[in-house]
């Protein structure tokens, strides 16, 4: 009888650190594991898109004359209207001391950057259409950068694009999901 | 253990496994050693190549203006209109190259010690050079030397203005194929220039073993010419004439393989039927030539003319077919074939760019084409016109002057030949075996001699006895690494630099080569650290080199073409091959700063071809019977003055070395200055090098004979060395000639360039031609064994 007894408490307490290891490992696996791999960056300095939303994402965020995209700004961009200090915000005296006075280029880090071994260009995305949301965070009321979430193993961000979403668009949109595509 | 299935079973369901193992695929991306392009704006560079004498235009693909990633070629330029070699395809492998000298080095060992070399600054470089060179002045500026590249721009003008501002006579070139045209120039037109070939022209092209296709001087050019000749609608027929099948000889209609050496004996065979049959451009050289019939010197006396030679029994067809190996028909259908075409052109090289051939085999083929009528006005050989560019001239100190009356030290060796030339073999071998002076101080510039001159023992000999070698490479190469100094010059792609003409073209030809990026590491242009020795020196070295930068000294050079308003830019797409001599090119720029302006952005200068002259001769015609020759004659035979064969016997006795080697250069290999890239070795097929082991060529009789079979390892013992390798059994070859490509067998360098085959160099034997006294090479007598 007391056999019985401990055996049925005994599978409780089974179940229960069944449960408990469960729930656990679920709760590493989704909440302490992201916040262990990735790395919170904070950029050079706070840039406001908000401040900046008289421009659309084109004027600064470039195509060249050849077609291919200039990404983030240079300093001679920044330099146009920040010569001189625009305010007295801590972004905007390291803008205007640290980089514009020394004519040196904000290193910025990237939230949507592609391995190298993707070629990815913007033109024929820009081209068909694709409106820059669709990829990217929306920024028109932004005025703080968020943290950089880098991967500590693979040094990338934790917002670039992975492949599935690249070819669930292309599948939506009846372009070629062949491997050459993207990986010339 | 519930509790580990648990957490095992909530992982799983988890992103962490499936994270991780992408990760860990991603993290391999990663890497450090892993090339990873930087990223940013692309822009394209142009600019003009220097890695070889060619002259092709490239342009520099760059990101952010400072990473170069690819060279190309450029298509505006008419030379070769957008393509490029393997060499300059991979260019960029030298300026990022790990055996690069970083800054100047000084060695505190024994020479070649690499671990020997202290590192000191460019300040510490220069003045300890220019003491060295005030102390030697004092003495006798003569005895300073130097051996520069064989390229042709205002470098070498630069060198020169030096050496006779300062006072020695000892400067030398490396040898290159084009020195035996000087020489033959010089001595049938009196001109100081070489032979031009109207390739683009040509309605039917025989090639006494010029390696057209095998990376002769201006590969881009010739390789522009052959798709012309294949695209028309009657093609133009190449016949190639040599012992070995090249590459050049596998794109030819009709290969013709004879006995090494044997070309000139098959053009004289060729011209003994023409003049017996009476089948050549009689009034031509009636009217233009000199020594074809036979004539009579200043002093009275009858000597034999080049017909009475040529149509004598040494050169019937059966005679030829002995000494070439072809079919006596052969050698008269070839003849009638030349004869009979309106517009065929005889071409002949070494098959080696960087090696001289025999004068007088020169001479034979000047005179085939003389025969052909291919040396009028308008015809399809010329002479390679000169870029009107400011003329240098130094001036004199006492010491310059007084020094000026040494001889320079290659002559004691070549006093006897009648029309001597820079002869950097008799200067090596002057200065190792008790010279007249000594060589104090021995400079190396965009050259390696201790590898690839051939027989480059002489080199290795000649440095032992000189107390200062000085190297200007930016390589760590075999010559850099004897040096006692290494003043690292930038590379091609990080300096300014010129071309004047192209060898063999007969269109006048002038560009600058731009940097198409700031120099990486902590190096100096050559040209400005001559200027900075020279304004230390003082005096008349410093009045006769005052530019104060490499880029301002070629603003000078080029302020000549625009006082002399001669030529134009190309700077729309134009058929360069199609301007006639004496057709008038009308200048397109504004003066001096403008030209520079339009030649530093990559657009090149160009000028109508010139036609031979030969009012510079004593008779003032096309000298056939050369009678400048006669001036230091040792014989009184006639024929010295006259084009013949004339082989040099390879030194050894036939029973004890029964083969032959003979050297040959493949497009694959770069055989100068410049080592291969890694990018080149991946092109070399495994019958040539596999691993680290070089291929020898071996014919399938010589291997059955010697009991040899393919991928043999053979052990080959030349009069100048012996080495080991493999056999490659090819019908290419001819039988009892062994054949090695030049190039290889790098000892400096790193793991990707060094030790791969062997150096034909320390295989090869050197004649001096009688003639000139310059260093010819074309077959060495061998052994070859299975081990």
């Amino acid at each position: 009888m007391n056999e019985e007894k401990t055996s049925a408490s005994g599978k409780v307490v089974g179940v229960l650190l069944f449960v408990l290891g469960f729930a656990g490992a679920l709760v590493l696996g989704y909440l302490v594991f992201p916040n262990l791999l990735y790395s919170q960056k904070l950029q050079p300095l706070n840039f406001s898109h908000a401040a900046h939303r008289d421009n659309d994402c084109d004027s600064c965020h470039k195509f060249r004359p050849d077609g291919t995209y200039a990404g983030i700004p240079k300093i001679s961009n920044c330099k146009e209207c920040h010569e001189s200090a625009q305010g007295n915000t801590e972004a905007e005296r390291i803008l205007v001391e640290e980089y514009v006075a020394k004519d040196r280029e904000v290193p910025w880090m990237v939230y949507a950057r592609q391995p190298d071994n993707v070629f990815f260009s913007h033109a024929p995305h820009k081209g068909k259409g694709v409106e820059c949301v669709t990829c990217h965070r929306d920024v028109t009321k932004e005025e703080k950068l968020p943290p950089m979430r880098e991967d500590r193993i693979t040094g990338y961000s934790m917002t670039t694009m992975e492949m599935t979403e690249c070819e669930k668009c292309h599948s939506a949109k009846g372009v070629s999901n062949n491997c050459e595509v993207c990986h010339k | 253990m519930q509790f580990a299935a648990g957490a095992v079973g909530g992982t799983l369901l988890t992103p962490l496994p499936w994270k991780l193992a992408d990760d860990s695929a991603v993290w391999s991306q990663n890497w450090s050693w892993r090339p990873s392009p930087e990223r940013g704006e692309i822009t394209k560079v142009p600019s003009v190549c220097t890695l070889c004498a060619g002259g092709c235009g490239i342009q520099a693909r760059l990101v952010n203006g400072n990473r170069a990633i690819l060279i190309e070629g450029n298509p505006a330029n008419p030379v070769n209109e957008g393509s490029v070699c393997a060499l300059a395809a991979s260019a960029l492998q030298f300026l990022y190259a790990p055996y690069r000298v970083t800054q100047p080095l000084k060695q505190t060992k024994k020479r070649g010690d690499k671990t020997g070399f202290q590192a000191i600054s460019w300040e510490q470089a220069q003045t300890e050079l220019s003491k060295k060179l005030e102390e030697i002045r004092g003495e006798g500026p003569h005895t300073v030397a130097c051996i520069t590249s064989s390229r042709r721009s205002s470098m070498d003008d630069l060198w020169a203005q030096f050496f006779n501002a300062y006072g020695s006579p000892n400067l030398f070139k490396m040898p290159s194929e084009c020195d035996a045209s000087k020489s033959a120039a010089q001595l049938t037109t009196g001109n100081s220039s070489t032979f031009a070939f109207d390739l683009e022209n040509a309605g039917y092209v025989l090639s006494f073993g010029a390696n057209l296709l095998d990376g002769c001087a201006a590969p881009s050019r010739a390789s522009g010419a052959l798709r012309r000749w294949k695209k028309d609608r009657y093609p133009v027929k190449i016949v190639q004439v040599e012992s070995r099948a090249s590459i050049t000889a596998s794109k030819a209609d009709v290969f013709l393989p004879i006995n090494p050496g044997t070309e000139a004996a098959l053009a004289m065979g060729i011209a003994h039927l023409m003049v017996n049959g009476a089948n050549y451009d009689a009034y031509f050289v009636k009217n233009n030539v000199f020594g074809f019939e036979d004539w009579t010197d200043s002093n009275g006396k009858k000597h034999q003319g080049f017909k009475s030679l040529v149509s004598s029994s040494a050169y019937t067809p059966e005679q030829v077919a002995k000494i070439t190996g072809l079919e006596p028909a052969k050698v008269r259908e070839l003849a009638k074939e030349f004869a009979s075409q309106p517009k065929a052109l005889a071409v002949w090289g070494t098959g080696r760019a960087d090696v001289s051939n025999n004068t007088y085999h020169e001479l034979v083929f000047v005179a085939l084409n003389a025969l052909k009528g291919n040396l009028k006005p308008g015809g399809l050989i010329g002479l390679a016109p000169k870029a009107p560019l400011s003329e240098l001239s130094a001036q004199k100190d006492i010491l310059s002057e007084n020094s000026s009356q040494q001889p320079r030290l290659d002559l004691a060796k070549s006093q006897n030949c009648p029309c001597p030339q820079n002869g950097l073999y008799g200067f090596l071998d002057a200065v190792s075996s008790g010279p007249k002076y000594p060589i104090k101080l021995l400079m190396v510039h965009e050259a390696n001699p201790a590898h690839c001159l051939p027989e480059n023992k002489l080199f290795a000999a000649a440095a032992e006895k000189v107390p200062t070698l000085v190297s200007f490479s930016s390589f760590m190469d075999e010559t850099a690494l004897q040096s006692d100094y290494i003043l690292p010059d930038h590379m091609a792609l990080e300096r300014f630099d010129d071309v004047i003409g192209i060898p063999g073209a007969p269109y006048g030809y002038y560009a600058v080569s731009a940097p198409i990026i700031k120099p990486l590491l902590d190096t100096k242009h050559t040209g400005e650290v001559l200027m900075k020795v020279a304004s230390t020196l003082g005096g008349t070295v410093a009045s006769s080199i005052p530019w104060k930068s490499y880029e301002d000294f070629l603003k000078f050079r080029v302020e000549g073409i625009a006082k002399a308003k001669a030529g134009a830019v190309i700077d729309k797409p134009i058929e360069i091959s199609s301007i006639k001599a004496g057709d008038p090119v009308t200048s397109n720029y504004s003066d001096a700063a403008d030209l520079f302006k339009k030649l530093k952005a990559g657009l090149c200068w160009h000028d109508a071809p010139s036609a031979v002259t030969f009012d510079k001769t004593t008779s003032g015609k096309l000298e056939l019977a050369c009678q400048s020759i006669g001036k230091n004659a040792q014989s009184s035979d006639d024929v010295i003055y006259l084009p013949h064969f004339a082989p040099l016997k390879p030194s050894g006795s036939e029973s004890e070395w029964p083969l032959l080697l003979v050297s040959y250069s493949s497009p694959r290999v770069s055989c100068g200055y410049l080592a291969n890239t890694p990018f080149m070795n991946k092109l070399i097929p495994d019958s040539m090098l596999a691993g680290d082991e070089l291929f020898i060529d071996l014919n399938p009789q010589t291997a059955a004979s010697l009991g040899i079979a393919q991928g043999d390892q053979v052990k080959i013992k030349t009069t100048q060395g012996e080495a080991g390798a493999k056999a490659n059994i090819t019908p290419a070859a001819r039988p009892g000639v062994l054949y090695i490509p030049r190039g290889m067998g790098h000892k400096a360098y790193d793991e990707y360039i060094g030790n791969k085959g062997v150096n034909a160099c320390q295989l090869m034997e050197v004649q001096l031609d009688p003639v000139s006294g310059m260093g010819t090479v074309w077959a060495t007598r061998a052994q070859l064994r299975r081990v």
